[in-house]
This record gives structure tokens, C-alpha cells and sequence, in this order.
């Protein structure tokens, strides 16, 4: 896959005298899964329903699967999307429903059957095919309404919000679903968890009162900063002695104590951060001079290259750093 | 032809949803229960009336209504206040001959469509701009495809409705009315039915019109009671507007109601039938036109 799935210039979006897009501009690669971030009313969800054709952007571009703007008789089957806060027709049954749709979007009888099922099945949904819809607890319809969006595999997906509502373990079900889809169909995520986001996506864009604040790929976000945390199992005896240490295996870089926010550190450890012109040297040489220091001190947790995606998206919206892994 | 299998689509959805939810069956009982009943009520009058006149004349009752209003119906004076109500030389003498069965289930049919119609359909189009269903349906097909889809999906519901409530009558009038010939009525009945419909074709683009520019089905459906009512006085205040200002182009506004293809509707033959089509369709259609052209340009 090659080029570019989904491209808005300038989109602006006016409801009375407020810019809920403020000339919107980005690109998504195809095959890429891209993360969209932003605060509440930053104008994610309008982007994403104006891209859909949804809402009726007020000026601006936009380039659906190189074809224009969406247009139904067009991008009909290619083009799907989770919008937020929809409800589907409560009276239907997700077979049915799926099954409407994948007719409606131009399958066959016996691929919209087929797709419907797979669908199903892939949220997790099999037993409950012929439930209404009324009958499903909120978590169940959410997992439809993702599943609608897989029907026939559309080549560019839109996301808004799509692990809400969902229990942890469907959470991770779909998260493993969704990262399957790499490099097969574009999908866009919009979604306030960091975490998702970070797990997902190889791409990610920060949004701020209807703008594109930072577009790029994940990896050259987090790590472009120069640093990397260790998390340690437990403390060593002589911190001082310690640091020391490791400045002499790795001149010019600084050491330190970090508080520790990694959920997964078990008690009694700590973390240990190092800053580093990551011009000049790259995560692996760090890790390649540290890590020997490192394991003869103490025993080593996890590492975790780079910033933080909350702290990438504090320092590029300009704000400081809170102890929440989520954006309020 | 991938234009009409959506719109086909997007109506066997609308049916779907409608048997699902049980809304199919409350029309169906709806229109069934009130041309029985109203059928029942007039059958029920006219025996009131014929016992009454039985009674004053000396003559022996008998067991089944209509046999004097059978009479009645055909005599000179009966028929010459039926001219003078209809007000139309032409529609007089196309319903002169017919069953008063017949009649009253036109009647009924006529009257109750507007109401009923807006009652049923009102919401459809709004509750899912409301509830954000559409949004799912208008990324898979245009929204004029949505939107036709509706519209058939009602039109054939309400046809069904009609010819359930056409047999509801038909039964009630054998079972209660003297000199009816029961196979010679249902025809007759599901020929008005048929008409009724067209008529029906014209609130039910209205009611979806409105219900395009409304996000919510109760507001709605108040709009298409208003524009029932305002419709149904609109052609007597034109003529009196015409009468008091002089201006005769004034009546040709009265098109705009459904009731002036009335006259058309009530003769015999497809000459009237299809010039009603041809207005009904018309309205109906010009109707859901203008909410659709709010719709497609709005936000969904």
C-alpha cells in the first residue's frame, strides 16, 4: 500500500460564531493506523463526521481514497465509520442489521451473509446474532457498531472512540483485532486513552481548537526526545554510586531518579531515567552502553524507549505535564 | 438499477423495523379497527333510522339494515340533496349507482388517511436524525436513497394497511347490510382502498417533508397535524378570499391541498385516476422534495 488514504486542507467547520475546525490540515498515509488526540472539543469528532460526509464542512478540502470529498455512489463500501453517540435501529437483530448493511454498501447476498458472520464472530457476538439490539447492553452494541464498520473491509475506517464502553477484555480483544488490520486498511483512531492510542497506532496526530497541532509517526514522536526510562525491580543499595556509574558508561547523558508512573512497576522498585541528545546518539547505543551497567547493579523491569505520549502531547500543546495517563 | 436495489433496500429496512417493532401491526389494526367501527356505526344509524321510519309508517321491520335505505338511496328527492351535496354533476353521477357500502367506506378512508398517515409516519424520518441511526445508513447509500427508500417503505405500508381495513369493512357491511352482494363489494371496497391510497401518497410526502426538517418525532408529528388542519381550511378560505378580493388566480392555490383531487378520486375510471395520480404524486413528491433539500444539505 502506497500513498495517501485520506487527506483535509484547511477544513473549517463554523457553528454560529465558534470554529470547531480551524483549517484542518493533514494527510494519513494509507495502510497506516492513526491516532488522533486531542482534548475535549478540539474537533476530532467534527473532523472525522466531516470527512464521512456527515457534516457539511463550511470551506476546505478533502481527499477520500483520491477520489474527492465523500460521496456516496463513490466511496460507498470503501469508506466506513464509528460515529459517536449513534444508536442503531434498536428493533433489528445484528445479523439482520449487518447484513442490511453489507447489501446496502453493494455486497452479494452470500458475501454480506458471510461478512456479517465474520464480523460477528470477531467482536465476539456470535451467540447473540439474533438479540434485538434493545436486548444488548451498551458494551454488546458497541461491538456491533464496530463490527459494521469492518463489512467487506473498507479501505479507509474512522474510529471515534472506539474501546469505550468496553469490558477489559474485550477491550483487549478488539485492540488485537484493530492491530491486526496493519498495513491492510487505513484506519483513524480517535480516542482520549493515551494508552489505546500508543498500543494501536503507528501514527499519530495532536489536535488543538480545530487544528493539527503535530502529525507523525508514533515512534518519531515518543523517542525523538532522547530519553529512555528503566523501570527497575528494586532499588539498588547506593543510588549516588549508581548514577555515577552510568554517566562514565555513557558521557554527555544525563541519569536521574524518575517518579515513577509506569502501573506495571512492582513495590519496592523505581524508575531510572536517561536524557540524551538523541542527535547524536540513538535509543540502542544508550541501551547497549547502559543496559550492562545496569544488570550488574540492579534488576532490570522493562524499558520503555523515549517520552511519553501524554508528555509528547503536553509539550506540543503546550501545557505541563499531570500525573493522569488520560486527557481530561 | 444499484439506485433503485438501495432504495429497495432502505425500504425493506423500514419494513423490517416496522413488523420488528410491532408498528406494522398497530397500523394494520388501526385502519382495521377504525373502518370496522365506522362502518359498524353508520350500518348501526342507518338500522336507528330505518326501525324509526318503520315505526312511523306502520311497516313490518326487517332482520338486516339498508333495505330501506336501500330504497332512499335510489329515490328522486334522496338523490336530488346528494347532487346538490356533492356540487359536481360528474362525481354525482359516478357514485349514484354505487353500493352506500361503498360509500361510507370511502368516506372513511378519505377522511381518515391525512391523520392517520401523519400519525404512523411522521417520525420516521426524524427519530433517526434524532437517535443518529441514519448515519449509518447515509455512509452506505445517498441520502436521496434514504429518503425514497422511507417514502416507498411507508407507501407500501399504508397500502397493506388500506386493504386490511377495506376487508374489515367489507365483512362488517355482509355481515350487517340487507341486498349486498358480497363478492360484487370487495372489489368495489379495494377499488377505494386503491384510490385512498393515492391519496394517501400526498400527506405521506408531506408528513416526510416535515419530518426531514424536524429532529424530533413528536415535533414533527405536531407539524403534520398543523399541516393537516391548515390544509383542510385552506381551500374554503380561498374561495372566500376570491369572493371578497376579486382575485380568481387566488383558487389556483387550492392545488396545493390534497383534497382539491378529491373530485377526481371519487369517479369512475382511469382518466380521473390517473390525472389524481398525476396531483397527488406530484404534491407528495414536490413535498418531500423540500424537506430532502434541507436534509442534503444539512448536518446528519
Amino acid at each position: 500500500m502506497s500513498g495517501v488514504a485520506l487527506a483535509t486542507r484547511g477544513l473549517v467547520k463554523r457553528y454560529g460564531r465558534r470554529n470547531a475546525l480551524d483549517g484542518f490540515t493533514v494527510s494519513v498515509p494509507r495502510g497506516v493506523i492513526m491516532g488522533l488526540v486531542g482534548r475535549n472539543g478540539a474537533g476530532k469528532t467534527t473532523w472525522m463526521m466531516s470527512v464521512a460526509g456527515l457534516l457539511r464542512p463550511t470551506a476546505g478540502e478533502i481527499d477520500l481514497l483520491g477520489r474527492g470529498p465523500f460521496d456516496a455512489a463513490v466511496h460507498a463500501g470503501r469508506v466506513a465509520i464509528l460515529p459517536q453517540d449513534s444508536e442503531l435501529p434498536l428493533e433489528a437483530t445484528p445479523a439482520e442489521l449487518l447484513y442490511r448493511y453489507g447489501r446496502l454498501q453493494g455486497l452479494s447476498a452470500a458475501a454480506a451473509r458471510k461478512s456479517a458472520r465474520d464480523m460477528l464472530a470477531a467482536v465476539n457476538l456470535g451467540d447473540r446474532a439474533g438479540s434485538r439490539i434493545r436486548a444488548l447492553s451498551h458494551g454488546m452494541r458497541k461491538r456491533v457498531m464496530l463490527a459494521q464498520c469492518f463489512l467487506g473491509e473498507p479501505e479507509l475506517v474512522l474510529l471515534d472512540e472506539p474501546l469505550n464502553g468496553l469490558d477489559p477484555a474485550e477491550q483487549d480483544r478488539m485492540r488485537r483485532f484493530l492491530r491486526a488490520r496493519r498495513g491492510r486498511q487505513t484506519i483513524v483512531i480517535s480516542s482520549h486513552n493515551l494508552n489505546d492510542i500508543e498500543l494501536l497506532c503507528t501514527h499519530v496526530t495532536f489536535v488543538e481548537k480545530g487544528r493539527v497541532v503535530r502529525t507523525s509517526p508514533l515512534t518519531s514522536l515518543t523517542q525523538a526526545a532522547g530519553r529512555v526510562e528503566y523501570v527497575l525491580a528494586e532499588q539498588p543499595a547506593d543510588w549516588d554510586a549508581f548514577l555515577a556509574e552510568l554517566a562514565a558508561a555513557l558521557p554527555g547523558a544525563d541519569f536521574a531518579r524518575a517518579a515513577g508512573t509506569d502501573a506495571s512497576m512492582p513495590a519496592g522498585g523505581a524508575v531510572l531515567a536517561c536524557s540524551f541528545d538523541a542527535s547524536a546518539v540513538g535509543v540502542a547505543d544508550v541501551n547497549r552502553k547502559v543496559l550492562p551497567v545496569l544488570l550488574a547493579r540492579a534488576a532490570l523491569h522493562a524499558v520503555s524507549p523515549g517520552q511519553s505520549l501524554e508528555q509528547a502531547f503536553l509539550d506540543a500543546s503546550g501545557r505541563t505535564s499531570s500525573t493522569s495517563t488520560g486527557i481530561a | 438499477m444499484k439506485t433503485l436495489y438501495r432504495i429497495w433496500q432502505n425500504a425493506v429496512g423500514e419494513w423490517t423495523d416496522a413488523i420488528r417493532s410491532r408498528r406494522a401491526l398497530v397500523l394494520l389494526l388501526l385502519y382495521l379497527a377504525s373502518a370496522a367501527c365506522c362502518m359498524y356505526g353508520t350500518i348501526s344509524i342507518l338500522g336507528r333510522m330505518e326501525a324509526e321510519l318503520a315505526q312511523v309508517l306502520q311497516l313490518p321491520e326487517s332482520e338486516k339494515t339498508g333495505v330501506v335505505s336501500a330504497t332512499l338511496w335510489k329515490s328522486k328527492p334522496f338523490q336530488r340533496m346528494v347532487r346538490a351535496g356533492v356540487r359536481n354533476d360528474l362525481v354525482y353521477n359516478d357514485i349514484a349507482g354505487r353500493h352506500p357500502a361503498e360509500l361510507v367506506y370511502a368516506w372513511f378512508a378519505f377522511f381518515c388517511a391525512p391523520l392517520l398517515v401523519v400519525l404512523v409516519a411522521g417520525n420516521r424520518v426524524s427519530d433517526d436524525l434524532r437517535s443518529g441511526a441514519v448515519r449509518y445508513s447515509i455512509v452506505r447509500c445517498t441520502r436521496a436513497e434514504w429518503s425514497l427508500g422511507k417514502y416507498f417503505g411507508q407507501a407500501t405500508m399504508i397500502a397493506c394497511a388500506l386493504a386490511v381495513s377495506a376487508v374489515g369493512a367489507w365483512i362488517v357491511a355482509v355481515c350487517r347490510l340487507s341486498g349486498v352482494g358480497a363478492f360484487e363489494l370487495l372489489p368495489a371496497m379495494f377499488g377505494w382502498g386503491l384510490r385512498a391510497w393515492i391519496y394517501s401518497l400526498a400527506w405521506l410526502g408531506i408528513a416526510l417533508g416535515l419530518s426531514h426538517v424536524c429532529r424530533s418525532g413528536s415535533r414533527a408529528t405536531s407539524l403534520g397535524i398543523f399541516a393537516v388542519v391548515l390544509l383542510a381550511i385552506l381551500p374554503p378560505l380561498l374561495r372566500k378570499s376570491v369572493e371578497w378580493t376579486g382575485c380568481a388566480w387566488l383558487e389556483n392555490f387550492d392545488l396545493l391541498a390534497p383534497a382539491s383531487a378529491k373530485d377526481y378520486l371519487w369517479r369512475r375510471g382511469c382518466a380521473p385516476l390517473a390525472a389524481a395520480l398525476c396531483q397527488l404524486g406530484t404534491l407528495g413528491f414536490a413535498s418531500l422534495a423540500l424537506g430532502y433539500a434541507v436534509f442534503r444539505r444539512r448536518d446528519a
